[in-house]
């Protein structure tokens, strides 16, 4: 089955997928507008637990709606409305009735641009914490110095916590809203190509604090390198123009694709 | 990537959970605040569009508006006899002063003598009048002790004084005297305090310590910051003894205003001293030497503020406190019609600090909560842009309008009036319903921009929508709401017109009650463009004078305010981008 789009042959993305890991967020024929236009087509994919997921494709394609879609993040958009389920476990993320807050406190979100809150660096990390807890000071503190340890800025930031954190480089910044993510300790980590506005050094070290984070959360990475997919992640889908052509392991995708398309995209060969 | 591992362990479930219910409340609370304010403003909004469409005519009262006097003088002179009538010791001196005043009149010597008795109350003023038909009002004039009087002329001619007996004024060492004659003038005068400077000793050493903690702040260097560094232990103690300081200024004083200034200062100069001592404390924490002072600098003077108040406290401390400054023209009410340079600005400048001040308090909460919900809460439907529409236009309506509005709302009695009548309370409620539609503008302008992804970042970690605001989006959007709500008041502050309508009075010769149209009592005020309006509409010059001193007055108070807006904007803006 398969429809004909601007002279592309798109092949429909429902198929059945395997995965090795325990699956921790199930897409199911997800379909999304913004107004009148259709953005998503009956995207379909399961994402695995403790491990990486990577979304590729070209600009338009839908990975940043879906990932956005994922924690109701579209939600903030007055124009949208989609069909379909997201499921994690058996709480149904896409319900009417869902609780908004205690998804996001479940699913992270880590931006394309770096967007830190214009506070000290010790309450842009305490901040999400403080929202949803009530540590005592001293339990703050060691969850601060933990999430920045982890998140790998420590050592740079470790005798500033409290200038601002929009006073650190790019790099630093995006380092410090992953910190701020994993501080309330999610369960899922969304990252809408962090690496897209950063050289790469700090590409490089984001790249290994996610494989890193692999071993805690669950992540699903958009990205627009596709090195960066092959490197970090274990899963990769590949979208192009609302659907999900192809999804499959990593070593799959970029070794042997099923798909046309994916192989003339990846190889670069593309349109 | 050099970073120690952490144990990968999930442990954040162990903290005491928050409450989901109490955060639920909290949330229908706040936002449901912030909706009713916001709909009282937009209520208030649409009554005026209903009360401009619907041709309304308008019954009752403007308010008294008193005839000007028909009398014209020809000349006037003031003089002033400034006598120490005190000896070194204090002591009153007894003894009669004479003065014998002569001048010419239609080419005959006038002679007239006059008798000064000193008095030992306080507060005795007694001035002498000279017009062409009567001659000199009174032959005996009783003052009291280090009182100035006034000798005032409507003769075209000048008048000689002599003093004939009694103590010579102002005399120096060869007994000639200093103020050989009077004081003619026909400026209006800006006078310092009559006493002289008056030193309190606790208020000096308030503002001492103040300008201390400012310079140091201002100019860290490394000797004044070892001194800091000496309270070190002794935070507690220290504090308590500013407060005592400022608690015993305050009795000392018997709370005059520069015995609250002086209190103030000692508690700014304290906790500027706390925290930069809080700073260094850090700072050497963090193993750098006294010496990086511009280190110093970014982690006290801009955070809190504390700098800028102290900036602030201390400039206004200057002027009442080390130079005492007091001008009878901002001091003095209005005499009568013929004193036109004893008269003040008293009464209208509090009628318009009232008003003022009543409609920051009315329309600003208000105004930032329509702009709130009307940017943050309201779906984009048709009638929320009507409503910004109207909004929109509204900021465009003419004063006189408002002024129509405040008299059918406000001050009139009966249908929708709430009958205030031509009250300060009716004022400044009209005032700040003319407000309230710039002010939503500007603070909806300043809340568009703060950046979409701020607000995506604080959804994202599982914020609720009153979260968002409160925590960043009100924060962000400060500067530009506080700006945007000052320029707003000194824009109506500058109004005449719609005051004129809801019944500002021309004369006021006391203090405005700002409550009199609820609880009764006097109503009349004025505020300063209508008195300069009515001054200027006076026949005799000196008024005219003495409305030019008044729009002085006006322009250095919207400076002031304008002043106060660029401070706090440039504060936040630093906070927010350093």
């Amino acid at each position: 089955m398969s429809e004909e789009i601007g002279g592309e042959i798109v092949p429909d993305s429902t198929r059945e997928l395997e995965i090795d890991n325990e699956v921790d967020l199930m897409i199911e024929d997800l379909d999304l507008w913004y107004g009148s236009k259709q953005a998503l087509y009956g995207v379909s994919l399961p994402i695995a637990k403790n491990s990486v997921t990577a979304l590729i494709g070209p600009s338009g394609c839908g990975k940043s709606t879906l990932l956005r879609t994922i924690n109701r993040m579209n939600d903030l958009i007055p124009i949208c409305h989609y069909e379909g389920k997201i499921t994690k476990g058996d709480i149904e993320i896409t319900a009417k009735d869902a609780d908004l807050v205690e998804i996001r406190k479940n699913i992270g979100m880590v931006f394309q641009r770096p967007n830190p809150f214009p506070k000290s660096i010790y309450d842009n990390v305490g901040y999400g914490v403080r929202l949803h807890h009530q540590p005592t000071r001293e339990e703050l503190d060691a969850i601060v110095e933990k999430s920045l340890r982890r998140a790998a800025i420590w050592k740079e930031v470790a005798d500033r916590l409290h200038d601002l954190g929009t006073s650190l480089s790019g790099g630093q910044q995006q380092r410090l809203c992953i910190a701020r993510t994993i501080a309330i300790e999610p369960d899922v980590i969304l990252m809408d190509e962090p690496c897209s506005a950063l050289d790469p050094i700090a590409t490089a070290a984001i790249e290994e604090l996610i494989l890193e984070l692999k071993k805690d959360f669950t992540v699903v990475i958009v990205t627009h390198s596709m090195s960066q997919a092959a490197r970090v992640s274990d899963y990769t889908g590949f979208m192009y123009l609302g659907r999900m052509v192809e999804f499959n392991k990593t070593d799959k995708i970029f070794s042997d694709p099923d798909q046309e398309l994916t192989k003339r995209y990846i190889t670069g060969r593309f349109g | 990537m050099k970073e120690d591992r952490v144990a990968p362990l999930k442990d954040i479930d162990r903290l005491k959970k928050r409450s989901r219910s109490r955060r639920n409340i909290v949330e229908k609370g706040g936002s449901l605040t912030l909706a009713t304010s916001g709909l009282v403003g937009l209520f208030f909004l649409l009554v005026l569009v209903w009360q401009i469409a619907l041709p309304t005519f308008i019954e009752g009262e403007t308010g008294e508006i008193y005839a000007a006097s028909e009398f014209i003088p020809v000349s006037e002179y003031i003089m002033e006899w400034d006598h120490p009538n005190v000896d070194e010791n204090g002591a009153i001196l007894t003894e009669v002063i004479t003065l014998k005043l002569s001048w010419e009149e239609n080419g005959k010597e006038q002679n007239q003598d006059i008798e000064i008795r000193i008095l030992p109350e306080r507060g005795i003023v007694n001035d002498v009048y000279i017009n062409a038909s009567t001659g000199v009002s009174t032959e005996v004039l009783e003052v009291s002790k280090k009182a100035k009087f006034h000798i005032y002329s409507t003769l075209e001619v000048p008048i000689n004084v002599e003093q004939t007996t009694g103590p010579v004024p102002k005399a120096d060492a060869t007994g000639q005297p200093l103020v050989s004659s009077f004081v003619v003038s026909a400026d209006v005068h800006l006078l310092a305090d009559d006493e002289g400077i008056v030193f309190e000793p606790l208020e000096l050493l308030a503002w001492g310590s103040l300008l201390a903690t400012t310079a140091v702040m201002t100019f860290p260097k490394p000797f004044a910051l070892k001194q800091v560094q000496r309270i070190k232990g002794k935070e507690k103690p220290a504090k308590y003894l500013f407060l005592a300081l400022a608690a015993a200024t305050l009795v000392a004083g018997a709370f005059s205003f520069s015995s609250i200034l002086g209190a103030l200062c000692f508690l700014i100069a304290s906790t500027s001293l706390l925290r930069m001592h809080e700073g260094l404390h850090r700072l050497l924490g963090q193993g750098r030497t006294i010496a990086e002072t511009d280190r110093l600098v970014h982690s006290i003077t801009n955070r809190d503020g504390v700098l800028m108040w102290s900036r602030m406290v201390l400039f206004v401390a200057t002027l009442f406190i080390p130079f005492a400054i007091e001008i009878p023209f901002l001091t003095e009410r209005y005499q009568d019609i013929f004193q036109p340079y004893a008269s003040g600005i008293r009464s209208a400048f509090f009628g318009t600090v009232w008003v003022m001040s009543i409609a920051m308090i009315v329309s600003i909460p208000v105004s930032i909560g329509a702009a709130i919900y009307l940017e943050e809460y309201a779906a984009p439907t048709r009638t929320t842009k009507l409503i910004q529409a109207l909004v929109t236009n509204l900021a465009g309506v003419p004063s006189i309008v408002f002024g129509m509005f405040g008299l059918a709302i406000f001050v009139k009695q009966g249908g929708i009036g709430m009958g205030l009548g031509p009250s300060i309370l009716a004022a400044g409620l009209t005032m700040g319903v003319m407000a309230m539609p710039i002010i939503v503008l500007a603070s909806q302008e300043a809340l568009r921009s703060v950046p979409q992804s701020l607000r995506e970042s604080a959804y994202g970690v599982g914020c609720t929508r009153w979260q968002v605001v409160k925590d960043h989006v009100l924060p962000s959007a400060m500067p530009g709401i506080m700006t945007g709500s000052i320029l707003a008041m000194s824009r109506i502050m500058g109004e005449a017109a719609p005051l004129v309508v809801v019944g500002a009075a021309a004369l006021v010769l006391f203090d405005p009650e700002p409550l009199a149209g609820l609880t009764g009592g006097n109503v009349n005020f004025t505020v300063i463009p209508i008195q300069i309006y009515f001054w200027t509409s006076e026949p005799d010059h000196a008024w005219h004078s003495m409305a030019a001193a008044a729009s002085i007055a006006l322009i250095v108070l919207l400076v002031a305010m304008n002043s106060i807006a660029i401070i706090l904007r440039q504060h936040f803006r630093r906070r927010l981008n350093q």
